[in-house]
């Protein structure tokens, strides 16, 4: 049960963590 | 796929099921579904289908194009409302299945209208039958998440929402990439793309489909007690859908959440010309860019640390805090672009868009509160219309405002002043609308030996 619990959350979890770390990088330009 | 797979009744989870396991079946829903916030990427790569490089004579127009989100967006309200009940009946992992289906199935046919170079089948793949997904995707796992959270019912369905937000997040740097991988000499690579997409997506929100369950009728969350003493504008009975439109209670929480909606989505549509316009000349296009993935970021933020919160601040509490904070707020931005203050621009835009997001999140938990759990998906699939009356009027009241103000011969600099007391004054609606929420009316209670599962 909680290997799957955890495989669950990484799978939405990981996708979720790329696209903030996309849009961080592009918020950055604001305080350059 | 044998049918029962689907039902209800193969739906529902074992003793030892961990509850903790149904928001990732949710947010693989509204990850998937919240790549509509970032279809303005494929804009003008579908307006350069037969020039690849450049639009060419016989491309489709940007306003043409422009209409496929604003028909999405128009059937996700129209469809939460209209198959509210059936998601209620069906369960949340026959309506996962079908908001798959409908997303997914969305993509493939508006890639054939893609193809073929045919408006009508892209405004009738990814507009209707994708924004058909989008409205019974968006409301399928509200109930369930609240039957499984009557502890922490903000919180749970706060994650899921918080997924629609975070969703143009994923979709947008995707695009971007499936369309530079596709792109070839003779194509810009957005046929292929929508199909990939649509694949993925359809494979994503399957991971939600497999994955959710209902609690058994008599489940309670261990060690959970339910309150003895009422608490106020916490109801313990419950209200059918057909009747929870006719009480004020319906009218008033659609107000809030129009009010609400319309304020931010106006400022969210128009912030990367907003910034670069206040602050003339020290804000570039590529920094205008990272203001606006700063507000999604905060907008998806907020969904979730607004919800958890109004679990211990109380639904009315929390509203009038999103009213009362974005009044002040709106009103002081005027000012802040005089001072020439970016840092303090930007925060007081990211508080407006974390409320903007908590505003979409706190609501299914506010309408347990209102109306019970029995219909509570099906009544946030009718109040969904308020977001569709905002998605037209936020942007129109922005736009043509600020036409106007520099018509009549204001500085650009200085044109967004009005509209933000205009949006002041939307939110004064908003919080005379929240301060008048009562308990519904007993008579409008359903009455019945023994209520659904």
């Amino acid at each position: 049960m909680k290997g799957r619990l955890i495989a669950l959350w990484l799978a939405v979890g990981l996708p979720l963590a790329w696209g903030v770390m996309k849009t961080l990088a592009n918020a950055a330009k604001l305080f350059r | 796929m044998p049918e029962s797979f689907l039902d209800r009744a193969s739906t529902v989870a074992p003793p030892d099921y961990e509850r903790f396991s149904v928001p990732p079946a949710a947010l693989a829903v509204h990850l998937s579904i919240g790549q509509v916030y970032a279809f303005s990427t494929f804009n003008l790569p579908l307006t350069k289908l037969i020039g690849i490089h450049h639009s060419a004579p016989g491309d489709w127009k940007l306003t043409d194009v422009g209409w496929t989100f604003s028909i999405a967006i128009v059937m996700l309200g129209l469809s939460a409302a209209v198959f509210g009940r059936w998601v209620e009946r069906a369960g949340p992992r026959k309506s996962m299945f079908t908001a798959a289906v409908c997303f997914g199935g969305g993509f493939i046919v508006a890639a054939v209208g893609i193809h073929f170079h045919w408006l009508s089948l892209l405004y009738l793949g990814y507009g209707v039958l994708g924004g058909c997904g989008l409205g019974i995707g968006y409301i399928s796992p509200v109930s369930t998440l609240i039957k499984w959270f009557p502890d922490r019912p903000g919180m749970a369905t706060g994650i899921a929402i918080m997924g629609f937000g975070g969703g143009a997040l994923i979709a947008a740097p995707l695009s971007l990439k499936l369309i530079e991988h596709f792109r070839t000499a003779v194509s810009n690579g957005v046929v292929e793309t929508f199909v990939t997409m649509g694949v993925i997506y359809f494979m994503f929100m399957m991971i939600g489909v497999y994955s959710v369950r209902v609690p058994a009728a008599d489940w309670r969350p261990p060690g959970w007690v339910a309150p003895v003493k009422p608490r106020p504008l916490v109801t313990e009975a419950s209200v059918a859908v057909d009747a929870a439109w006719r009480t004020p209670q319906f009218w008033l929480l659609w107000g809030v959440l129009c009010m609400n909606v319309t304020a931010g989505i106006g400022v969210l549509g128009q912030a990367s010309p907003m910034i670069q316009e206040i602050f003339s000349g020290r804000v570039t296009p590529a920094a205008a860019a990272g203001f606006v993935g700063l507000l999604s970021l905060f907008n998806m933020g907020g969904r979730f640390v607004w919800a958890a919160v109004s679990d211990y601040l109380g639904r009315r509490r929390t509203y009038t805090v999103f009213f009362g904070l974005g009044i002040l707020l709106y009103s002081a931005v005027p000012s802040l672009g005089h001072l020439g203050s970016i840092s303090l621009f930007v925060a007081a835009f990211a508080v407006i868009l974390s409320m903007y997001g908590g505003g979409f999140a706190t609501i299914p938990a506010y309408l347990r509160d209102i109306f019970g759990t029995m219909h509570v998906g099906a009544i946030h699939g009718r109040l969904l219309t308020a977001w569709s009356v905002a998605g037209l009027l936020g942007p129109v009241l922005v736009n043509y405002i600020r036409e106007y103000q520099i018509g009549g011969g204001v500085p650009k600099a200085q044109a967004y002043s009005v509209t933000m007391y205009i949006m002041c004054a939307l939110l004064l609606i908003g919080l005379l609308c929240n301060l008048g929420m009562r308990p519904v009316d007993q008579k409008f209670h359903f009455r019945a030996a023994k209520l659904p599962a």
